[in-house]
Parts: C-alpha cells; structure tokens; sequence
C-alpha cells in the first residue's frame, strides 16, 4: 500500500469506480432495511424501497419492537451475546490446549487424532444438529441454554489454527528454555505459548463468535422455549406468524435492522483484531 | 522480549493457515526424566478436554446418524397402534438414492457450487487486489464496508434478499424494471444465481479479508523490484502476486465449497415466496425436511451421511487435484 | 526474560471467569426448564406446559391462570406444528420429556396417534361432547377414545372487494361459472388486476377448494385406507383453476408474501377464499381499503347449492403421552376451547372460529363494529356461522398428512414452474402419498 510512484489517472478512476460500486452491492440490503424500519406496515410495501415514506415512525416501529410479548426482543439480544461469548471463550480455550499440544508434543495417534478433528470442518451442520438433539434429549438438556452452548464450544478449526499458530509463533527453543529454568509444562502454555498464540486465539474466539451468532439450525432444532432463543431464532418465528398477523412484517423488518445494525458495528469494530491478527507479527508484545 | 526474526515470524504467521504434517517442530526427543512425566500429564491436561468434547458433540452424533440410518420406524393396518422399529440395513440409502427428486437435489448442489464458488473466489480475489493495487482513495474504508455482511446471520441474509428479490418490494427491480430490464430471480433460471448472490453477499468481504492478508505478508521489495524492470501492473499481479497468495486461494476455495455443501438456510428461507424452490431443493433441505416435517429421522439419517461423504469427496479431491497439479500448497 | 512470572495467573483467570459464567448460566437454565415435581398434595399448585404457536394466546393463558389457583400454566412460543415444532414434540415423547398440553392440527392429530403419543383423556372430558360442534369434536376421536379438544377450525368465505365488483359491474359471483367471467372482466379492465392470486404454496388452501367440489381423499375400510387424491371433483377443480392460469386470469403468487401483501393493498388481486380468521390478517394488512371489502359464500359448483369446506380443518388442544399430570392438563385443554371468556380471547387473537356450539356467549362473534366498519357494516360473522354448517363433514385426515402437505405443494410448484397440467399435479401426490403410506408399513387399498 505504500504509494511509491505516480499513478496513472485512468486506473485509479476505474479502480475506485469499481471500489464505490460493489460498497453500493454491499450496503444495498442493510440500507433498505434500515429505511423500511422506519415505516408503517402500510408503507412497507406501498412505498419506494430506497426512500423514506411520507409519514416515517422509526421511533414506534423500534418501541414495538422491544415491547413485543413483553420485551422478548430484547431478551434475544442478549441471549445471542451470551451464546457466542461463552461459547467462543470456552472454544478458544479447548482448541488452544488441544492445537497447541498437537503442535508441540510427539505422541502416538497425532497424525490420526488431527486428521480426524479436522475431518470434523467438513461435517455438514445438518448431520450433526438433528442426532444431536436425540443424545442430548436423552440427557435432559434439550430445551436449556446449555443444548446451544455446549456443542458451540466445539471449534475443530480452532484446533486447526492453534497449531498452525503453536507451529509459526512458538519456537522449540522457547519452550526448552523455559523447562530449564524449571517452569512446568502447563505454565509454559498459559503464561508463554498462549502469549505469542495471541493473533491465532483472537481469530478462533471471532470465528468461533460470528459462527455461534450466525447460527439457526442448532437452535432451532435445540430450542423450545422462546426466552431462551437467539435473534435468529426469534426473527423467523415472528416472520412465520406474518401468516397469522401482518403487523409481524414491521416487527420483522424492524429486528432484522436492529440486529444488521447490531452486528454491523460489532464486526466494524472488531475488524481491526481480525487485522490485527492475519498481520501483526506473532511475537508482537 | 523475543524480537528475533521478527519479520519472517510475522510473515509465517500471516500467511493464510493450511493443514497439513506439522514439521519438524516438535521438542527434542532427548529430554530429562523429571520433565517427560510431567509432559505426559501436561499433554493430557491439554488435549483432553477438547477431545471430550469433540467426541461428545461430533463423533457422537456421526455415529449415532449411522445407527439410526440403518433402521426404520414401521406401522401397520390404518396405523394407530404403537409402531415398531426394524433393521433394515441400507435400505434408507436405497431410498434416498432411488429417489428422483433427492438425486436432482444433488445435482442441483454440484451446479450450484459449480455457479458460486469461481463467483464467490474471482470476487474476493478482485476486491483484495483493488484494495491492495494502491490505486484505492480509502482502502481500510472499503474494507471494513465489504467484510460489514459478514456479520450479518444467513436467514437475516435471506429475509432481507428475499424482499429485494420481490417485484413489489424491490426497489433494484423496479428500478431496472423502469430501464426495460425485466428480472425474475425467484424463477427457476434465477434462483440458484439468487441464492448464490446472498451467499457472495455475506462471504465475500470475509473471503477478501483472508487473500489481503496474504498479499500484505508479500515483502513489498519483491513487486517494487519488477516494477523497476519495466513489469506492467498485470504482469506483476499475474506473475507475482497470484502464485505468492496460492495457499489462501485454496483455502477459500475450500472454505466456499464446505460452505455450499451446506446450503440449507437460503432456499428454507425463500422457499415459501417461490414456485422454484421445492421441499426437497438442497440434499440438506430434503433431510430436514424427513425429519422435521414429515417425521422420518432414519431416512433424514441415511440423507445426511451421503451428504457428508459427498463433502469428503469433494474437498479431500479438490486438495489431492491442486496437489498434485503444482507445487504442494503447504 | 518472558515475564512469564507476572503472567502465569491468565489462564487460571480465564478459567474462573469460564467456571463463573457457566454457574450463572446453570442458575438461568434450571430457572428457565420446567419443574415437573409431581407433588399436589402441598399448596403449591401443579405446573404444566402448554405449547402454541397462536399468536397473544398468552392472554388466554393467563386467563386461565388468574382463575385457578390449582394449577399453573406455563406457556411456550414454539415454531409452527409443520415447520418443525410437531417433529420436536414427537421427539420429547420419546424422550419422555413432553409438554403436557400442546396445539395439534386437526390433520396432525392422526400422525401423533400412529407414534403413540396421545394420552386417552376420554376419563376427563368425555362428558364435553355436546358442547362442541360435531364435526370438529370427531376429529379427536378414534376408537370411541377422546384424544383431543377442538378450538378452532377456518369455515371458507370469500373475501372480495366490493367497490371494484361494483364499479365494473359486476354481480357477486355465486357459481364457479361467475367466477371465471368475472375473472375474465376484472383482467380485462386493467392488465395489472387480477381476480385472486392463486396460492402455490398453500396445501391448505387447495384441499380445501378440493373439498368444496366434493372431493374425499382418504376412508378407512377394513383396516386399510383407500386414497383417491386423483378423484373425480378433485380433477374437476384442478381443470378449473388450469383454465384461469392458462388465460392469465390469476395471479400466481405466494399468499402472505410481501408481494401478496402489496396486492392486497393496491387492490391487484380483488378476491381472496379464506378462513373466517382472514378477517384480521385483510384489516392489519390493508388499513387504507376499510369499507371497500364484503364477504360471500364460496362460489358453488352446481347453483343454488351451499357447500363450503375449511383451510385444512382446524387446530386442537391435546395432552402428550407421558405427561405427569394428565389430568389438569386436560382439564386446561377443555376450559380453554371451552370457557367462554377463554373462547372469547380466542376468537379476538384470530385463533379461528370457535369449536364451540353454543357461541351466543362469544361476545367477539355478536356485534363487532370495529370489524364490521372494515366491510361497509356487513355482518360478516353470518357468512361464516352460514359456512360451517355447510362444511362437508366426512373428510378424514391420515396419517402422514405432513407428507401430504409437502408433496401438494411441491408438486403443484413443479407443475406451476413447468407449465404441465395442474391435475398431473394431484395425480402425482397420489401416488407419493400411497408409497409414503406403504413406506410406513401402512395397509392401503
């Protein structure tokens, strides 16, 4: 990126025609629903998509919105921050020790356990999910947080990239040097390897975040009672009783903006740690 | 603080992961007595929990699919009574493969991906190397707007496409509609680029961020060197910047065709606003479909693990062809 | 040289914060699970569940709540019976976890029968019988064995704009003949205007226009069904609507979508056979058209008959298999499809027309100005207490009707999509639904 030489004005014309372009692709959807939200049912569908109606009620549309069934949007929200923050927390944990291991132990069965945990990227959700629900149905926690939290804590491509990480970023020599000053080995992880596992730790917690966040099926397969659901849950519950009452369009357009605009800014910014660690040098600090 | 080799660190770590044998990194086999015990014990401590898990929450239920494929629930006279479970071998897969509209579903998935993965790694390729050219006014700007989607969940995704994909509500149609271009995207010619654009929409700036990454970890000595020679933008993005990012390009590429293998809450989500979209359009749809709707989770069991070993197929052959084609990826 | 010394504690720290999270999440768990503890003999009042779909049914649940002190209802908001929540009560049955009290399509009734997941509550509200319409009470009924409570089931009515019938001239169409030259003048006067929009996506929906035209699909002889999805009124009706698709007259269009919608608003689509319960859906949809809509009977096959059906019958209330307290939840099952304060919510949230015989103490079905003004003060209620009396009473619901549905609409999409006739369409769901049957294990004839 460093601008050493001059550039020639076409290029740079039709470079950032090209660039302003596909922010219009990428913006179109959410600037939609972020001026839908601000009309009445009636308008959603009568007025020009891209412009705000004669009569805008954002302020309505949003109380309704978070006083619907007694403030269960709000509910959501927060339940959605809770499964992907717990969820990721636990994830970046277990697969840091388990990558790291791999990375850095020689033992019998390492090339068959890694293979095997990362045959576990390429298990469809659907295989899982629906299994899933009849084991832990027959342990009783169908229906509770836990039946969403516990299968999220499983990140196999975490594993993946702490030992691509432990591999580049933890040198051998480090770790004997360490061991000959007398540390013990799970100190040596926690308080060294994970220290120069930064940049990998905070792509698996992100991933692992977004991935739990994004999620429908395990939810939906999951989840009885709607205090427990996620935003992804509740909204296509609402948007399949627009069968029953239309005033569910709005109560759907509406939360669809809020959460966009939620994660939005979420990802935003978070971007600068997912920078941070594709290109921040591993030994950083 | 260890500043050592801080570059080719820096450059090692950045480069995209890929998986593969570790190397030569593991510790020194002649170690002291005193620490091999408590390295055995470490190494438990450390791998265990994940393992656990991992079996619990994916080989488990893996398992648990097979068992379950292999037999099936059976009533008998008007069917109220209570119904019995036989074993019935692979019979469930005899069914799904018999099944005319199951076997164009995943037809439709081979298309499907043969549609969205060049789209959705040309994409990602061309905005990280826009990006990247030097040639971009605000490219963090850009940036953080492409990679915004991403955030944004698959049916939230859907819903909100969906709307856009409507006559009535899109103000993209009527706006080319008004120009004389007239499109359907729910039609049965459209929906597969429908899908395949909401699933671009949402990747792509994930998929750009990965590829930036990579370009950024090329020492900048290198370009600026064939820049000197007289090298043409082209030729050094061609010759240069291409071959240098081939491992991220992999992994995009797999990432994309995991991901369409997946393809589950687009077509569940525009289902019902069109004709072009039946109960059985994805393998995936079709499984939950048997499970969930209409009550036949052995056979939804039989549908899931062929999807599963289709994923296999497709991944591990992806990795073996560009293996064995060039150079090793890693 | 790391300073690692200072830095030792992270990971035990990262571990207690894990460990305090997942305490507090246990604490919200195990608040949020049901307490089953089958004790009624303290002062504590016996909870069960209760799971719907219904939208602001909770107010009738709370109804319930505030009157009885015995027993606490706990309602949970699930996913829609066929987009899921059936397949997850049938798994909690096995799991021997169920709700006590769940909402059952009339037509799902028979496939939670052939998984052995009703409790027989014949014991606790046999003696109901004569308090709900017969019809809709039979549909509980197997073996002389009470399975389930009727609350709601959609008498069809058409739902038409008056004003532009009017300003056309044209008649109310009281035959189906009428109603293929009023969809020909009403296309006519304006490309964009169609007589209705026809609903590819809604299995309900079609049954119900088959029933109409005297259609039987499934009876059960010697204990084997004889399915006849192909049958005669079937195909008839299928030929119909073939004819005002390939002359364009319909609208082909998914109904409750935003497109749908907008019809309705803008007045494209200037008819719409539906449930008594439709009413709300046109008022919450289409605020600005108040006084322009009326409401008929549905137009006839033979003039001067009065033959109606329903969206696919109804919805009732029935107690799971393994339930612990069958008992109060049957007796919450039948006070509230029963009660007339109950009754009453019901009909106000939309659940449909009432079960109930008696309805002079439904207030909501008397005199409702607010609904009326909707439809230029037309007592649209009489079309419909009209409707249900003229439902076609013999239609039996299978098992697997789940199958039923998707088959429908999967093959009438293809058919739409394709252009191949519509009546290949029911001839194809025949032969789906009798190898589905068999597939199950189940005698067909």
């Amino acid at each position: 990126m460093v601008r050493s030489r001059r550039q020639p004005l076409g290029s740079v014309i039709a470079v950032n025609a090209v660039l302003v372009l596909a922010a219009a692709y990428f913006l179109l959807p959410l600037l939609w629903v972020v001026i839908a939200a601000t009309k009445s049912p009636g308008d959603l569908f009568a007025s020009f998509g891209l412009w705000f109606s004669d009569s805008p009620q954002a302020l309505e549309n949003l109380s309704r919105l978070f006083t619907q069934d007694g403030g269960i949007f709000g509910t959501w929200v927060l339940n959605s921050v809770l499964y992907s923050a717990v969820g990721a927390f636990v994830a970046m944990v277990l697969s840091a020790a388990c990558g790291y291991a791999i990375a850095k132990y020689v033992f019998r069965g390492r090339e068959t356990l890694f293979s095997v945990i990362l045959g576990g990227v390429l298990v469809p959700a659907t295989v899982i999910a629906l299994p899933l629900y009849f084991l832990l149905n027959a342990a009783g926690l169908t229906g509770t947080y836990w039946a969403v939290l516990l299968p999220s804590m499983v990140s196999p491509f975490g594993v993946y990239l702490a030992r691509i990480q432990a591999n580049a970023a933890v040198p051998d020599e480090v770790i004997e040097a360490a061991r000959i000053d007398g540390a013990g080995d799970l100190r040596i992880f926690g308080s060294i390897a994970t220290r120069m596992m930064v940049p990998a730790l905070v792509t698996i917690f992100l991933f692992q975040f977004v991935t739990i966040w994004n999620n429908y099926l395990l939810p939906l397969v999951m989840l009885n009672d709607t205090k427990t659901f996620p935003i992804t849950l509740g909204l296509t519950l609402w948007n399949s009783q627009t069968q029953r009452d239309p005033m569910f369009y709005q109560l759907v357009v509406t939360g669809s903006a809020v959460s966009a605009i939620l994660l939005v800014a979420l990802m935003v910014s978070l971007q600068r740690f997912w920078k941070a660690d594709l290109t921040a040098g591993a030994t950083k600090g | 603080m260890s500043t050592t080799s801080d570059r080719t660190a820096a450059g090692r770590a950045s480069a995209p992961p890929l998986p593969g044998p570790s190397g030569p990194s593991a510790p020194a086999a002649g170690r002291r007595g005193r620490t091999r015990r408590q390295s055995r014990a470490a190494l438990w401590i450390l791998i265990l929990p994940f393992t656990v898990m991992f079996a619990a929450f994916f080989v488990a239920p893996i398992v648990f699919a097979l068992v379950q494929s292999l037999f099936t629930v059976r009533s008998s006279g008007l069917g109220f009574g209570p119904p019995e479970t036989a074993f019935v071998f692979l019979e469930n897969y005899a069914t799904a493969l018999g099944s005319a509209s199951f076997v164009a579903s995943l037809g439709r998935l081979l298309l499907f991906s043969l549609i969205e993965v060049p789209l959705m790694v040309v994409t990602s390729l061309a905005l990280a190397l826009l990006l990247e050219s030097g040639r971009a006014r605000f490219p963090r700007f850009f940036r953080v707007l492409y990679f915004a989607p991403y955030g944004v969940p698959g049916v939230i995704a859907a819903l909100l496409w969906g709307f856009l994909y409507i006559p009535a509500t899109s103000p993209v149609l009527q706006g080319l509609d008004a120009i004389g271009l007239s499109l359907s995207p729910l039609s049965s010619g459209g929906v597969l680029f429908a899908i395949a654009n909401i699933a671009l929409w949402g990747f792509a700036g994930y998929n750009m961020f990965i590829l930036i990454a990579a370009l950024n970890a090329i020492p900048s000595e290198l370009y600026e060197a064939a820049r000197i020679d007289g090298a043409s933008e082209w030729s050094v993005t061609w010759n240069i910047k291409l071959p240098l990012v081939r491992p991220s390009i992999i992994l995009v590429t797999v990432f994309t065709i995991i991901g369409t293998l997946q393809l589950f809450v687009e077509p569940l989500v525009l289902r019902p606003l069109t004709t072009a979209i039946s109960s059985d359009f994805t393998p995936n749809l079709a499984a939950y479909n048997q499970s969930f709707a209409q009550g036949n989770p052995n056979l939804a069991a039989a549908m899931a693990v062929i999807v599963a070993l289709v994923g296999f197929v497709f991944s591990f052959g992806f990795l073996r062809l560009v293996n064995r084609k060039g150079n090793r990826a890693w | 040289m790391f300073g690692q010394r200072t830095r030792i504690p992270r990971l035990a720290l990262a571990g207690t914060v894990t460990v305090g999270l997942v305490a507090a999440l246990a604490a919200c768990s195990s608040g949020g699970s049901s307490a089953s503890g089958g004790s009624s003999t303290g002062g504590e009042p016996v909870e069960i569940t209760f799971q719907s779909w219904v939208p602001n049914i909770d107010q009738a649940v709370d109804a319930f709540n505030a009157s009885h002190d015995d027993i606490e209802v706990k309602l949970e908001t699930i996913t829609a019976g066929p987009d899921g929540g059936y397949a997850k009560m049938l798994s909690a049955v096995q799991a021997g976890n169920p709700a006590d009290v769940v909402q059952l399509g009339y037509d799902a009734i028979p496939d939670f029968l052939i998984n052995d997941a009703l409790e027989d509550i014949t014991e606790h509200v046999g003696d109901a019988e004569d308090d709900f319409v017969p019809w809709q009470w039979q549909t509980g009924v197997f073996n002389d064995k009470v399975y389930a409570v009727p609350q709601a089931s959609g008498p069809l009515g058409q739902f038409y704009r008056k004003d532009i019938f009017d300003s056309l001239g044209l008649a109310y169409p009281t035959t189906w003949d009428e109603y293929y030259e009023a969809a020909k003048v009403i296309h006519a006067s304006d490309p964009n205007k169609y007589i209705t929009a026809f609903a590819f996506n809604q299995a309900p929906w079609l049954i119900g226009l088959s029933q109409q035209a005297g259609a039987s699909w499934f009876t059960a002889e010697d204990d084997a069904w004889t399915v006849s999805i192909d049958d005669e009124a079937t195909l008839k009706t299928a030929q119909f609507w073939q004819k005002l698709i390939d002359e364009g007259l319909v609208k082909i269009e998914a109904d409750f979508s935003s497109e749908w919608n907008a019809d309705i608003q803008n007045g494209n689509v200037a008819t719409w056979i539906s449930g008594s319960w439709a009413d709300a859906i046109l008022r919450g949809t289409a605020p600005d058209t108040a006084g322009k809509w009326a409401v008929g009977p549905m137009p006839q096959w033979n003039a001067g008959d009065s033959v109606s059906a329903t969206w696919a019958g109804g919805s009732a209330s029935a107690v799971l298999k393994g339930s612990d307290h069958p008992a109060e939840a049957a007796e919450f099952a039948l006070w509230l499809n029963s009660d007339p304060e109950s009754v009453n919510i019901l009909t106000n949230v939309g659940a449909g027309w009432p079960a109930v015989a008696d309805t002079s103490e439904i207030t909501a079905l008397q005199d409702a100005p607010e609904v009326f003004e909707f439809y230029g003060g037309q007592d649209i209620w009489d079309v419909f207490a009209e409707s249900d009396k003229s439902v076609d009473t013999s239609w039996k619901w299978p098992p697997l009707s789940s199958t039923l549905f998707s088959s429908l609409t999967d093959n009438v999409k293809s058919a739409v999509d394709g252009g191949t006739p519509l009546a290949d369409a029911f001839t194809k769901t025949q032969d789906d639904m009798v190898a589905a049957l068999e597939d199950k294990g189940i005698s067909v004839n």
